[in-house]
């Protein structure tokens, strides 16, 4: 029987570019990592601290679009 | 605000340890400096909570120029367990208890090093990611462990069996 937890053979074009990243100093493989987009609520605050990891992802459901990606499964 | 830089991250990495605050660079920011290739858009940061470390923490980001009051300096210093910083010269969220991860002294003890950041290692990265299960992350999940199984490979070299 196959073993859920044998590791998967990497894609070849994954490979590639890890493999091509590797080979980029740090401060280019930051530039090229590094985007800005407008995040809408998420971004209309300076500040926001939550007191618990649980308090802050219900309030991402609660407040932010679907289409942000930070809701749970 | 203005995208993150690697000006930025040095700048991090340097004040964090004049001050000597204990930080770990998680979350896709933290994969991107072991090498993953892929973007994001904030820098993410695992704290220690401890009373001294929060001080250390708040005095660094102010040496930084994060604007903040002195009530949520006083968070800070407490350990919230997330807080998000977009009142300063580039966006920053600090995680004091990340999903997946149970104690700092842990993860401190698996980090990684680059170029003197100090990088939670790919497993912890991969493990939060898992806890959190949000949409975002599970998306990301597949290639972070085809990275996994590249940087194992690496480590053992091409001539490991």
């Amino acid at each position: 029987m196959e073993d859920p937890n044998a590791p998967k053979p990497i894609p070849k074009e994954w490979l590639e570019e890890f493999e091509a990243a590797s080979r980029r100093p740090l401060e280019q493989r930051m530039r090229y990592a590094f985007i800005r987009t407008y995040k809408p609520v998420l971004d209309d605050a300076p500040y926001r601290s939550f007191d618990t990891m649980e308090e802050y992802r219900r309030w991402c459901e609660e407040n932010l679009p679907d289409w942000l990606g930070y809701g749970r499964g | 605000m203005a995208t993150f830089e690697y000006r930025q991250a040095q700048e991090i990495r340097d004040s964090f340890t004049r001050n000597g605050c204990r930080y770990l660079f998680i979350g896709k920011s933290g994969a991107i400096l072991l090498g993953f290739p892929d973007t994001t858009q904030d820098a993410d940061l695992f704290v220690e909570k401890s009373p001294a470390n929060g001080q250390a923490l708040v005095a660094a980001l102010r040496e930084l120029g994060f604007n903040l009051t002195n009530q949520q300096a006083g968070e800070i210093e407490r350990g919230k367990d997330f807080v998000q910083l977009k009142n300063g010269p580039f966006d920053l969220d600090l995680v004091f208890a990340p999903d997946g991860i149970e104690r700092f002294e842990d993860a401190w003890r698996r980090r990684v090093e680059v170029d003197g950041f100090r990088v939670c290692s790919i497993d912890d990265i991969i493990a939060s990611k898992v806890a959190s299960n949000r949409q975002k992350d599970r998306e990301s999940l597949p290639r972070l462990m085809s990275f996994r199984e590249y940087l194992a490979g690496k480590t053992k070299g091409p001539n490991a069996s």
